[in-house]
């Protein structure tokens, strides 16, 4: 069985964060925000799994799950907090915040 | 070309693929839509790296779990938006396309340059056997107390969330 090479799978990732980062900044509505940086944890979360095949003891395949974990606090944490902002200012639009006092 | 090649190249086309589409949509419904695909191609590239725990796990988190939080906080905080073109009200506003798509290719291309400044002919371990036993033995011995203390942080993410998200008024 021939193995993929793991240069491939870094290359893979890459185009992921890059992705991630992009839609980070060029979005303006703070879930989409969120998405992109989901997109950026993941292609992370790949490099380790890559990582992982050369491992007998699959370390990365253990961080990776921790990790998982973490994303998931991270997005339950950050969408309520929007849901809070989204009460106080009626929207959710990053860079259109004003204060009302 | 062999067939674990060209389902490689398809999973990496249909992930990196419906992330750029994220990337150019303005409609946030379908940006979750495509998040869903790109997701979908991860658990296809875990399969590919020998970590069939990792997919289903991926899957069963990200699909089941963080897409459906995604489209609950989209229909919360919808707004009664400018643009009524009658078919929805989810168009997102964006900064401006090209710094965003430079800054982004600067990061593509650093990273593509450090990683090829590396030689990473490593040796695979390629055990094609599935990682299920090994990953539970694992998490009950040799990382009991990092599991115990993920478990305890989700608890406490979890009543932190819906804390922060309950109404006080």
């Amino acid at each position: 069985m021939t193995e993929i090479p793991v240069i491939y799978f870094l290359w893979a990732s890459a185009a992921l964060f890059a992705t991630g980062f992009t839609i980070m900044v060029l979005k303006r509505n703070a879930i989409f925000i969120l998405m992109g940086i989901e997109l950026m944890l993941n292609a992370a979360n790949l490099n380790l799994i890559a990582f992982s095949r050369q491992d007998d003891a699959q370390q990365g395949l253990m961080m990776g799950i921790f990790v998982l974990v973490v994303g998931v606090c991270e997005m339950a944490i950050a969408l309520s907090i929007i849901i809070q902002v989204y009460r106080q200012f009626q929207h959710i639009e990053v860079g259109k915040f004003e204060s009302h006092n | 070309m062999t067939p674990i090649l060209l389902s490689f190249l398809a999973l990496v086309i249909l992930t990196c693929g419906s992330g750029l589409a994220m990337l150019f949509t303005r409609n946030i419904l379908h940006a979750a839509l495509a998040m869903f695909m790109c997701m979908l191609g991860l658990a296809g590239l875990y399969v590919i790296a020998y970590a069939d725990v990792m997919a289903v796990s991926h899957l069963m988190i990200y699909v089941g779990g963080v897409l459906i939080l995604i489209l609950f906080g989209i229909m919360l905080t919808t707004q009664q938006s400018r643009e009524t073109n009658g078919k929805n009200h989810l168009w997102v506003e964006q900064r401006s396309f090209i710094w965003s798509a430079a800054v982004g290719l600067s990061i593509f291309i650093a990273l593509i340059y450090v990683f090829s400044g590396m030689d990473w002919q490593l040796h695979v371990v390629g055990n094609d056997q599935s990682k299920l036993r090994d990953v539970g033995v694992a998490l009950l011995t040799k990382y009991a107390f990092p599991f115990e203390l993920v478990g305890v942080y989700l608890l406490i993410a979890l009543v932190g969330a819906t804390y922060i998200a309950k109404r006080n008024d």
